[in-house]
């Protein structure tokens, strides 16, 4: 039988480490203990699985792990961490709008436009300190095709993507703390805004103008977004 | 009883407050079983020596790297040296240690 020691390391490892070979993504509550022992599966993968139809998919290892890590450390004993995560990339034809056109002026004699919208990790957790974190990391890619009609008369399409990231954070903050605008300003490319109610509320957030090119810019980028709600409460 | 004296948390810092067991060989804070490190040291010592054999080891280091980074992007000093200046002892040889950890509450959750 083929794949025989494979398939049974699968059968072994964590069930949401499952949902992510064979789904490519999960939804699913848990407190620390549990998704530790997810990220103790993980780990397991890479020197257990070999063929490539069962590799965990990109940015589970690399930025889906340390932002577990870093978000678990402040659950404490009764807090639950809830993770949707949609790891199957932005090409999957459900993420995609329709085309539509978009106006053109000569020589191109018609255009398209489409957008294609990837919510890939959305985390909400109850901290030890009350708070409530929400975060939430959104690919966008707009493609635009353009029909043009060369100067020889022949048919060309032009085809032009360009690919976005939004990050958002919220916090609410702890019953009955107001937090304090910290001294130093956030960094341009994050906004705050803060809102109020029964708790207080500070979101940040980030567009990013292009994908960041590295997992640890990734995750960086997602940290600092998520660092400016705690800088209100220091 | 002694409370271990480890910091734990990523955004938000506390002492994790179970009772202490031991005393770390290198920096001499209280630990309790659960926190006890390589070498039976506290993991801010494990991690600052690489040793990552204890999971609160690597999440010291990651803490730490982290807190370092952000307070260098942010020119916000104080987002790293505020965080601990006992734990970022253990990385900082020379750096003098301050002993006033132990006057933290259990429940001090300090987003430093
Ligand atoms: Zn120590
Ligand atoms: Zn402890």
């Amino acid at each position: 039988m083929f794949w025989r020691k494979q398939k049974a390391a699968i059968a072994g490892f964590h069930p949401l480490h499952q949902a992510l070979i064979f789904e490519r993504g999960f939804a699913a509550t848990h407190p620390a203990a549990e998704w530790s022992a997810l990220a103790a599966s993980l780990h397991r993968h890479a020197g257990l699985i070999r063929r490539s139809k069962w590799a965990l998919p990109h940015r589970a290892i690399d930025v889906f792990l340390p932002l577990l890590a870093a978000v678990c450390e402040d659950l404490g004993p009764k807090g639950v961490l809830a993770v949707t995560a949609d790891l199957r990339g932005i090409h999957v034809p459900a993420k995609s709008h329709p085309a539509r056109d978009i106006p053109v002026r000569p020589p191109a004699r018609s255009a398209t436009e489409t957008w294609s919208i990837d919510p890939w990790l959305r985390l909400h957790a109850g901290l030890r300190d009350g708070s409530g974190l929400d975060i939430l990391v959104v690919d966008r890619q707009r493609l635009r095709r353009v029909t043009k009609r060369g100067s020889s008369g022949k048919t060309k399409i032009k085809r032009k993507t360009q690919l976005t990231q939004l990050i958002r954070v919220r916090r609410r903050l702890p019953r009955g703390v107001a937090g304090a605008r910290p001294q130093v300003p956030p960094p341009a490319w994050i906004g705050v805004t803060l809102r109020d109610g029964e708790r207080r509320s500070v979101l940040a957030a980030a567009k990013l103008p292009r994908l960041p090119q590295s997992a640890d810019e990734q995750v960086d980028r997602i940290l600092t977004v998520a660092t400016e709600t705690f800088r209100w409460t220091r | 009883m002694t409370p271990c004296a480890v910091t734990t948390g990523f955004f938000t810092l506390g002492k994790c407050g179970q009772m202490a067991v031991a005393g770390c060989p290198a920096c001499g804070r209280a630990v309790c079983a659960d926190h006890l490190a390589d070498g039976g040291m506290c993991p801010e010592c494990a991690a600052a020596r690489r040793q990552f054999g204890h999971p609160a080891a690597a999440a010291a280091a990651r803490r730490r790297a982290y807190r370092h980074r952000q307070a260098q992007y942010y020119g916000d000093a104080g987002y790293y040296s505020g965080f601990d200046d006992y734990d970022r002892a253990a990385f900082e040889p020379g750096a003098a240690a301050h002993q006033d950890y132990l006057d933290d509450g259990d429940d001090a959750l300090v987003d430093s």
